[in-house]
């Protein structure tokens, strides 16, 4: 069936990979189940076209990711909360990266949601909640490109807004949060120049 | 600075790794800007270790991907199982999107072995000595997670706690509205191949393999 041979070729490529890389690194695997110690969590889109570890050629243990649709950070969701907490409190990373991306369906269809009529109703499903804050940025840009990194920007306000960053920050260490958008045209990250650490703008 | 050598690196990987797409397989970036039409939804653990296009050799385009900590979808209130929590709209607007949005046949939940979440959840239930429980949220998180490792019925350790785990998300991923519907309509579907099938896998740190646990469900299992 066509579908089992997906999963199949899945597992395939796994085995491959597994054994090269024990070829080319032996008891890299055996280290790894040790313990991790990434320097950098990356919070982004749940989009096909931006796996993090192949778009930044990195390997197992390198980057603790959280990945949701439309790269958001709500502080009212203990999901997103949960990861920053972890990877900041309990891992120590030095390095919070949310990333956006052009073309997001997510950031389309709040930016047409923001242009029909509103709702009556508040929203009933898990979608069109969670596009809810979105849907609010797009009401102040015209241009997707522009909605983008606006989002990106919001993102990085609320991860500097969250209590384990002010802990984290009141206990001297220098953990940054960083915007970045990723330009699935070209396949380029670009960094927006909005990073945030214990003194501030950084 | 060397904090900004992390930065600098990836950024570097990254324009290196462009390059070489763009020179083995011209236009890539172009085409694949244009839409995206995976045929799976992955769902795993934030853990660094456990990189899932990395582990399959997956390209931009083939996975859509929801990594949380200790891969909780979504619970039910009448199980106490899994961390699919029924109102984390963050888990179901993914699981709505990769369903309604993009068409994926296949949901893959994915566990691991060396799981901090897994290992907190174990030692909230059962605390050894000098315990700390995590900062919150996580407790709050875990919670549907400690409640089956503090089960009378529960036995063993980390893993048989994660494949437990892995076991109920698919189960729980089954009962969502959007899956029932999904799997309504392909029933109903003269093409037989069309279905959306959840199955659960286990990564090994140690070895750095997939398995497959062998419970997988689809439509024939609810016609």
């Amino acid at each position: 069936m066509p579908q089992d041979y997906i999963l199949a070729r899945l597992l395939s490529n796994n085995a491959q990979w597994a054994e090269d890389v024990d070829r080319a690194e032996p008891g890299f695997f055996a280290e790894t189940a040790k313990g991790q110690a990434p320097k950098v969590l990356y919070i982004g889109c749940a989009d096909s076209r931006v796996p993090e570890s192949v778009v930044t050629a990195s390997k197992p243990g390198d980057i603790f990711v959280h990945r949701n649709i439309a790269n958001q950070f709500h502080l009212n969701d203990d999901s997103a909360l949960s990861v920053l907490t972890y990877a900041v409190a309990h891992v120590g990373v030095q390095h919070v990266i949310l990333v956006g991306h052009t073309n997001c369906g997510g950031a389309a269809a709040c930016h047409a949601a923001a242009r029909k009529p509103p709702s009556a109703e508040p929203p009933a499903d898990p979608l069109t909640r969670w596009l809810a804050p979105l849907t609010e940025i797009a009401r102040e840009h015209e241009d997707l490109t522009d909605l983008v990194e606006a989002n990106v920007r919001a993102q990085v306000t609320n991860i500097a807004a969250a209590d384990v960053m002010a802990a984290a920050w009141a206990a001297g260490k220098d953990v940054q949060v960083h915007g970045w958008v990723y330009e699935l045209e070209t396949g380029r990250m670009r960094d927006l120049g909005v990073s945030v650490g214990k003194a501030g703008p950084v | 600075m060397p904090q900004d050598y992390v930065l600098a690196r990836l950024l570097a990987n990254n324009s290196d790794w462009a390059k070489d797409v763009e020179k083995d397989h011209p236009g890539f970036f172009e085409e694949s800007a244009k839409k995206q039409s995976p045929k799976v939804l992955y769902i795993g653990c934030s853990d660094s270790r456990v990189p899932e296009s990395v582990a399959t050799m997956s390209m931009p385009g083939d996975i859509f991907v929801h990594r949380n900590i200790a891969k909780y979808p979504i619970s039910i209130p009448l199980l106490p199982l899994l961390q699919f929590h029924l109102f984390d709209d963050n888990a179901l607007s993914v699981l709505t999107f990769a369903i309604t949005a993009l068409g994926v046949s296949h949901i893959i939940v994915a566990g691991h072995t060396g799981c901090g979440g897994v290992q907190a959840a174990l030692d909230t239930a059962h605390p050894p000595p000098d315990f700390q429980p995590p900062a919150d949220p996580l407790p709050r998180w875990l919670a549907p997670l400690t409640e089956i490792a503090r089960a009378p019925e529960f036995e063993g350790g980390p893993v048989a706690l994660t494949e437990a785990n892995v076991r109920a998300q698919v189960e729980n991923i089954a009962r969502t509205d959007v899956l029932k519907a999904a799997w309504a309509a392909a029933n109903a579907n003269v093409d037989e191949d069309v279905d959306v099938q959840v199955h659960g896998w286990m990564y090994e740190l140690e070895t750095g393999r997939m398995r497959d646990l062998g419970i997988s469900v689809g439509k024939a299992d609810v016609s």
